[in-house]
């Protein structure tokens, strides 16, 4: 069965950490370019970021993610440097377009602090396998129901893909065609839906009911069935994300 | 009815399902036995026209499965699949059977008394207003069978036909088959089921890691019992008895083995 998960597997110090440094350091990459609004603190941000995910040996995995992302801010610096309020001093001019210097400067802390966090999320997705993060959540005191909703995801939905592949050739064996024009794809809607959705229900309810009569709902505390993995460096990791973020916001409000 | 020639098929690269396989199916009831992932379901999708093969050819009649759609091969092949809940839709049990018929152009006229005569077939027929998804599993299964069925094809693919089916349910099964079989229609089945194989299929092939290790009349292919260890496919129970027994003879019924059996005792 496919997987929706983006974890990709490699021997790397990135995937060897604790998932919980990894949100930590998501944190990291969200605040500190807010705390410290410079251009230099972005661009550093990213290097760091860009530094780890080829450590990871991760980075050619994100690029469809930038790919998406850089279009986006693309428009981003075309709207802010060209039409921005304040605008005043002239970079360069293409035919009736002007680009003006304190829009676009705005506009790449802001495109700088997106592929920040963007980049830091792909740490984290992409070095760390969904039920090691959720195992890490529960342990650190999450409930296990959202931990269970969370790692059930990965597990419903490429589930659901393949039901639907299965209905959809179900009914081409009826003789519908799903293939072709805008109303031949409208008229097989329906055929697809009612399966695709009957089933799902009936796989929830039994799914519930195959937890309820295995003790999930139970009020005593859980035993693991994974032994606890043991992480280097965990807790030095985490102080200093957070001794960071601290001067940061001490250097902030002194200046 | 259906010539394979050289088929190849891999869902992922460099792991062939098939490679190069050649069949030719008349029209015996034909069972395709094996076990787990031997490739039998990935045959019957590829006979449907599901999946294209890669290299080769199937022609169906006048129909080169490789050119032509799912939904246009209909007209010739049918195919029950194992779970009824991936077909059905319908809020009625005959505007369900209906459906096909209507799908591949019948006028409503000929659709309504193929589905008619098909849930008669199946034992439907006095639930036409019924919900479909009130009936019980078997009935949702023989409502499957009766959706093909008005189709009217000249061939029908049952997958694991006797799964969720009590004793009733399969002797429903049984005769369908036969009614079918009567019909002139070529009845093939994917199954674990190897005591139904022996009491209701001329023909059996066996496949193992994409590969026909064994084709022929089901006595024949259930008599070699080494290849078929070896293909993880168990011996139908009472062929097993009679060779526990010393029997000689490769039994597929229980009256052939009783028959025999009496005249031992003599």
């Amino acid at each position: 069965m496919k997987s929706i998960s983006l974890y990709t597997d490699r021997k790397s110090v990135l995937h060897s950490l604790d998932p919980i440094n990894k949100l930590y350091y998501i944190a990291f990459a969200i605040f500190i370019p807010i705390i410290l609004p410079s251009i230099e603190i972005s661009l550093a941000c990213v290097a760091l970021s860009f530094t780890l995910l080829i450590s990871g040996k991760v980075f050619t995995k994100t690029m469809p993610a930038f790919g998406v992302v850089l279009f986006t801010l693309l428009t981003v610096i075309l709207i802010q440097g060209l039409f921005r309020p304040g605008n005043a001093t002239i970079l360069f001019q293409a035919g009736p377009f002007t680009m003006y210097r304190e829009g676009l400067l705005y506009a790449s802390i802001l495109s700088l602090r997106v592929i920040n966090i963007v980049s830091s999320f792909m740490i984290l997705v992409l070095t760390t396998s969904p039920s090691d993060l959720v195992d890490s959540l529960v342990r650190k005191g999450m409930s296990p129901r959202i931990g269970y909703v969370i790692s059930s995801v990965f597990q419903i939905i490429p589930e659901m893909m393949a039901a639907m592949e299965t209905i959809t050739d179900a009914q081409r064996a009826r003789g519908m065609e799903t293939e072709g024009n805008l109303r031949v794809r409208i008229r097989a809607f329906f055929p697809l839906l009612g399966p695709v959705v009957l089933g799902s229900l009936i796989n929830t309810k039994e799914r519930a009911m195959a937890l309820e009569v295995r003790g999930f709902n139970a009020k005593s505390p859980k035993t693991y069935l994974l032994d606890q993995k043991q992480y280097r460096f965990s807790t030095v990791i985490q102080w200093g994300i957070l001794f960071v973020i601290g001067c940061a916001i001490v250097w902030r409000l002194a200046s | 009815m259906i010539k394979i020639s050289n088929l190849s098929y891999a869902y992922t690269k460099n792991t062939p399902i098939f490679s190069e396989i050649n069949l030719e199916f008349d029209r015996r009831s034909t069972a395709i036995i094996g076990q787990n992932g031997a490739g039998k379901t990935t045959l019957a999708k590829l006979l449907k026209g599901l999946l294209k093969p890669f290299d080769g050819e199937i022609m169906i009649g006048q129909y080169n499965v490789k050119t032509v759609s799912a939904a246009e091969l209909s007209k010739v092949i049918g195919l029950v699949f194992q779970n009824p809940n991936d077909q059905i839709f319908k809020s009625k049990v005959l505007d369900e059977v209906m459906f096909g018929p209507l799908a591949i152009k019948m006028s409503e006229s000929a659709a309504k008394k193929n589905a008619l005569e098909a849930l008669e077939l199946v034992g439907l027929h006095e639930q036409l207003e019924t919900n479909p998804h009130d009936l019980s599993l078997s009935e949702k299964k023989l409502l499957c069978v009766a959706a093909v069925v008005a189709m009217d094809p000249e061939i029908i693919v049952f997958d694991e036909p006797t799964i969720g089916q009590d004793y009733a349910g399969k002797e429903k099964i049984r005769n369908i088959i036969q009614v079918l079989k009567k019909r002139n229609k070529l009845v093939m089945t994917i199954i674990h089921d190897m005591d139904f194989v022996a009491e209701n299929f001329e023909r059996t092939i066996v496949i193992n890691e994409g590969i026909v290790i064994l084709d022929g009349d089901t006595r024949k292919v259930f008599a070699e019992r080494e290849i078929l260890k070896h293909a993880h496919v168990e011996d139908p129970s009472i062929t097993q008895l009679g060779k526990v027994l010393g029997f000689q003879e490769t039994f597929l019924t229980v009256e052939e083995f009783v028959q025999r059996w009496k005249q031992s005792q003599r």
